[in-house]
C-alpha cells in the first residue's frame, strides 16, 4: 500500500467520542455557516434541462478557475469550503491551459444527450441477409480490426490522465470520462461487426501499433492530446466518412454515422484545447511543434499500413476486379489526401498556421496519391 | 517522449515505396487475407436484447477461454486477432485472469450502456421552480450532497486509472471499468447541480473522509482496489442511497437517488463477483485481500466519524432541530449505520468469506452497536 490514512479511527478516542456525542443528540453543526456562496441554480432553458452552463456562476463557475491552481489538491468539490487537514491527492496537471477548452462544457451535455447503443441501435441481422461476397466481407473484417486497435488506444489515453488531473477541471474530468465510454461503444461496435459478419477478425497492425503507442505515450497532456484528440480522431472521422460513403451494407453505413458523431466531438475538444493553450501559452507554439516534427510521421504509418490501406482499396472499389481496384486506389488516394489536408486545417484553425509549410508530411502525400 | 516507434515512418523509404507502389498499381499483398484467425457464426440469441457480447463468446474471440494468464497479447490487438512481429508492448500491469475477472461482466457493461441517464434532462429540475425547503433541511441537503461529490472523484478517478493497467485481452472488463467512469462522472454532476439548486450551494468538505477515501486509489493490486472501492465503499454508498431516497426531501431528489442507485448496484455486483471469483481462482490472495479490507473497513469507522456527515443526515432523517426531530433522526441514522454494516457482511458471506467476521473489528462494533440499539428499543429490520 502506498498510502494509509492519517488514523486509525477503530482506535482514535478523540474521533470515536465525537461520533458518540453526535449520537447522543449534541450536534456540532460546525458545517452549518459554511462559508460558500448561496446561489440557487435554474436551468436557462428548460427543453434542455439544468446543464454545466447553467452553473457557471462565481465560485462555482468554470469560467473563475485560475490559470494556476494552487490551493486545490484534494477530492474538495470546486467552490466548497476546505476545512481541516485534507488529502494531497498528487495531481501533476494543475494548470487550466494544459486541459481546458472553450467548448468542454458543451461537449459533455452533447455526449450524454447523443447516447447510443451498439447492441440495439445495429439492425445487425440484415448482415446474415445480404452477406456480402467473401474478399469484401473479409476486407470489413480487416478495416474494423485495425479500428479496435484505435479505440483501444482511444480508451486509454483519457483514461491513464484523468486520475492526475486536479478535480477543480471537474467538466473537463467528466469529459474525459465520456471519451473512455464512446472508446469503448466504438470498440464493441467495430468487434460486433467483424465478428458478426463471420470472417472473424483479420490481422494486427504492426506499423499502426507502434504509432499509436508513440502518441499514447507522450510525457505531457496537451501534446498526446494533439495527438490522440486531434490527429488520431480527426484521421478516424475522415476515415469513417469515407467509409459510410462506400459502405458495403446499411450496417456498416449506420455504424459509421454512429462513429462519425463521436469522432466529430472528439476532434471539437481537441482542437479547442490546442487553440486553448496557445492562446493562453503562445510561447509553446514553439514546443508543439516541435513535438509534431517529431512524431506526425505516425499518421504516415496509420494511413499507409497494408492492413488499413489494402482493405479500403477493396471497400472503396467494392471487390478485387481490376476495374474495382482501380476504382479503389483512386477513391483511397483521394481519402489520403483529405485525411492530412483536413489535419493541417485543424492545426492552423487552433493556431499554428504556418504548420503545414514546415511539416515533411503534405508533400509526402501529394506525391503518393499523385501517383494514383 | 516516453516512447518512440521504433520506425520513422516518414524516414522508411521500404514502407513509402510500398506505399507509392500499391496506390499506382493496385498491386497488393493482401497477407492479411490468409490471417490464422477463426471464422465463427455467431446469432443474436434474442432479437429484442441485439447483439451482445455474450453473443460472440465464441472460440478464440471468447471471454470463457481466456487463459488465467494471458502471456500471448501484451500489445494493444483485440483479442482473436492474428498478432504479427514487432508489435508493441503495452505495458499492462494485470495480466491475470483471477485478478479481474468476475462472472457476468458482459451483462454488467452491456446493461450500463443501455441504461445510461442524463442528469441534465432525466431529472425534473423545473419541479424545483416554487420549492422552498426549510433552511435546515436544505443545508443539511446541500451538505449530504457536498459529501457525495467528494465520494464519486474518488469513484471515477480510481476505476479510471486502472484500466490502461489492464491486459487489452481483458475487454469486457476494460469496458465495463469505462462504463463505470462515466457513471461516476454523472453521479458527481447530478449531486453537484442538485447542491447548487438548493438556494444555499455546496457547503463543507468533509477532511475525515477525504482522508480515509484516498486510500481506495493507492491498492497495490486490480483485486484490492475493487474490494476497497466496489464492495466497502460503494457498497456502503448503496445502503446509503437507499436510505437517501427514503429521507428525500423532494420527489426530485428520490429520482436522482433512484437513478443513482441503479447504477451502484451495478458496480457492487461486478465487485461482488469479482471477490467470489478470484477467492475461488486464486485461493493466495485470500490473506492479502483480508489485510487489505482491515485497511479498507476504516472506511467505515471513518464515515461514522465524520460528523458533518452524520449530522445532516440526522437532519434530514428527522426532519428538523428540534428535540424530537434530533430523537427521531439518531433512530433512523442508527439504523442506517447498523444497515451499512450488516449489508457489507452479508456481501462477504455471500462471496465466501464468511470468516471475516472473526476478524474485523468492524464486526465488533456492529455487534456493539446492535446490542446498543436493541437496548435502546431501537428496531432493525
Amino acid at each position: 500500500m502506498a498510502f494509509y490514512a492519517d488514523k486509525d479511527y477503530t482506535i482514535d478516542e478523540t474521533v470515536l467520542q465525537a461520533a458518540q456525542k453526535v449520537m447522543e443528540g449534541h450536534l456540532g453543526l460546525h458545517w452549518y455557516e459554511a462559508k460558500t456562496e448561496r446561489i440557487a441554480g435554474r436551468p436557462s432553458d428548460p427543453k434542455r434541462g439544468l446543464t454545466y452552463q447553467d452553473l457557471n456562476i462565481g465560485s462555482y463557475g468554470y469560467t473563475s478557475i485560475p490559470e494556476d491552481v494552487r490551493t486545490s489538491q484534494s477530492m474538495v468539490s470546486r467552490g466548497s469550503e476546505k476545512v481541516g487537514k485534507l488529502p494531497d491527492m498528487g495531481y501533476v496537471v494543475n494548470r487550466k491551459s494544459d486541459v481546458w477548452s472553450d467548448n468542454v462544457a458543451e461537449l459533455y451535455e452533447e455526449v450524454k444527450a447523443r447516447r447510443w447503443v451498439p447492441a440495439t441501435d445495429i439492425p445487425w441481422t440484415e448482415l446474415h441477409t445480404n452477406p456480402l461476397p467473401p474478399e469484401l466481407e473479409m476486407a470489413c473484417a480487416q478495416l474494423y480490426t485495425f479500428l479496435q486497435e484505435c479505440q483501444i488506444v482511444s480508451m486509454d489515453f483519457p483514461s491513464k490522465w484523468v486520475a492526475v488531473i486536479n478535480q477543480d477541471f471537474l467538466e473537463q474530468k467528466s469529459w474525459m470520462c465520456a471519451q473512455m465510454l464512446d472508446a469503448s461503444r466504438l470498440f464493441e461496435v467495430f468487434r460486433k461487426r467483424a465478428l458478426f459478419g463471420g470472417a472473424g477478425l483479420g490481422r494486427a497492425s504492426a506499423t499502426a501499433e507502434q504509432g499509436l503507442k508513440e502518441w499514447l505515450w507522450a510525457d505531457q497532456f496537451p501534446l498526446g492530446s494533439v495527438s490522440i484528440n486531434l490527429t488520431l480522431a480527426g484521421f478516424l472521422l475522415t476515415l469513417y466518412r469515407q467509409v459510410a460513403a462506400f459502405a458495403p451494407t446499411n450496417v456498416d453505413r449506420r455504424i459509421m454515422r454512429y462513429a462519425m458523431q463521436d469522432a466529430a466531438r472528439q476532434t471539437a475538444y481537441g482542437l479547442g484545447q490546442l487553440r486553448y493553450h496557445l492562446q493562453h501559452r503562445p510561447l509553446q507554439a514553439n514546443a508543439i511543434e516541435g513535438y509534431l516534427d517529431l512524431t506526425e510521421h505516425v499518421l504516415l504509418g496509420l494511413i499507409g499500413s497494408p492492413e488499413l490501406l489494402e482493405p479500403m482499396i477493396i471497400i472503396c472499389g467494392g471487390g478485387l476486379e481490376k476495374a474495382q481496384v482501380d476504382k479503389g486506389r483512386i477513391a483511397t488516394a483521394k481519402f489520403i489526401r483529405l485525411v492530412v489536408r483536413e489535419y493541417m486545417e485543424r492545426i492552423a484553425a487552433a493556431g499554428l498556421a504556418g504548420h503545414a509549410k514546415r511539416s515533411k508530411i503534405p508533400a509526402m502525400i501529394d506525391r503518393i496519391s499523385a501517383s494514383a | 517522449m516516453a516512447y518512440l516507434s521504433t520506425t520513422d515512418f516518414a524516414q522508411d523509404k521500404d514502407f513509402i515505396d510500398k506505399w507509392l507502389y500499391t496506390i499506382r498499381t493496385g498491386e497488393m499483398d493482401l497477407s492479411w487475407m490468409k490471417s490464422a484467425t477463426e471464422k465463427i457464426s455467431p446469432e443474436e440469441a434474442n432479437p429484442r436484447r441485439g447483439l451482445t457480447y455474450r453473443d460472440l463468446n465464441l472460440g478464440t474471440y471468447g471471454y470463457t477461454d481466456i487463459p488465467e494468464k494471458v502471456r500471448n497479447n501484451r500489445s494493444y490487438a483485440p483479442r482473436g486477432a492474428e498478432i504479427p512481429e514487432g508489435v508493441p508492448d503495452a505495458q499492462p500491469w494485470v495480466s491475470r485472469k483471477s485478478e479481474l475477472w468476475a462472472f457476468n461482466t458482459e451483462s454488467y457493461y452491456e446493461e450500463a450502456v443501455s441504461r445510461q441517464w442524463n442528469a441534465t434532462t432525466d431529472i425534473p429540475w423545473d419541479r424545483l421552480d416554487g420549492v422552498e425547503l426549510p433552511e435546515v433541511t436544505g443545508k443539511a441537503l446541500s451538505q449530504l450532497m457536498t459529501f457525495l461529490t467528494e465520494v464519486e472523484m474518488i469513484a471515477t478517478d480510481t476505476p479510471a486509472m486502472w484500466l490502461p493497467r489492464l491486459n487489452p485481452d481483458f475487454i469486457e472488463v476494460r469496458a465495463f471499468i469505462a462504463a463505470q467512469a462515466m457513471d461516476e462522472a454523472r453521479h458527481a454532476e447530478v449531486f453537484r447541480k442538485r447542491a447548487l439548486t438548493t438556494g444555499w450551494g455546496l457547503m463543507q468538505a468533509s477532511p475525515i473522509n477525504e482522508m480515509a477515501l484516498k486510500h481506495l486509489r493507492d491498492a497495490d493490486s486490480f483485486s484490492e482496489m475493487s474490494v476497497a472501492l466496489h464492495l466497502v465503499a460503494e457498497g456502503n454508498v448503496l445502503t446509503l442511497f437507499r436510505f437517501s431516497e427514503y429521507l428525500s426531501p423532494t420527489d426530485v431528489d428520490k429520482k436522482i437517488f433512484r437513478l443513482v442507485m441503479q447504477d451502484e448496484a451495478r458496480h457492487v455486483g461486478y465487485g461482488m463477483q469479482h471477490f467470489k471469483y478470484v477467492l475461488e481462482h486464486f485461493p493466495e490472495k485470500r490473506e492479502v485481500l483480508h489485510a487489505h479490507l482491515d485497511e479498507a473497513e476504516n472506511i467505515s469507522f471513518a464515515g461514522a466519524a465524520a460528523t458533518e456527515l452524520t449530522e445532516a443526515f440526522i437532519i434530514l432523517a428527522g426532519g428538523g432541530l428540534k428535540k424530537e426531530n434530533i430523537e427521531q433522526g439518531i433512530k433512523v441514522t442508527t439504523q442506517f449505520n447498523l444497515k451499512q454494516m450488516q449489508e457489507h457482511f452479508e456481501r462477504l458471506d455471500k462471496c465466501g468469506m464468511p470468516e471475516r467476521r472473526q476478524r474485523s473489528k468492524l464486526y465488533l462494533m456492529y455487534e456493539m452497536g446492535r446490542a446498543a440499539a436493541e437496548n435502546a428499543g431501537i428496531k432493525l429490520n
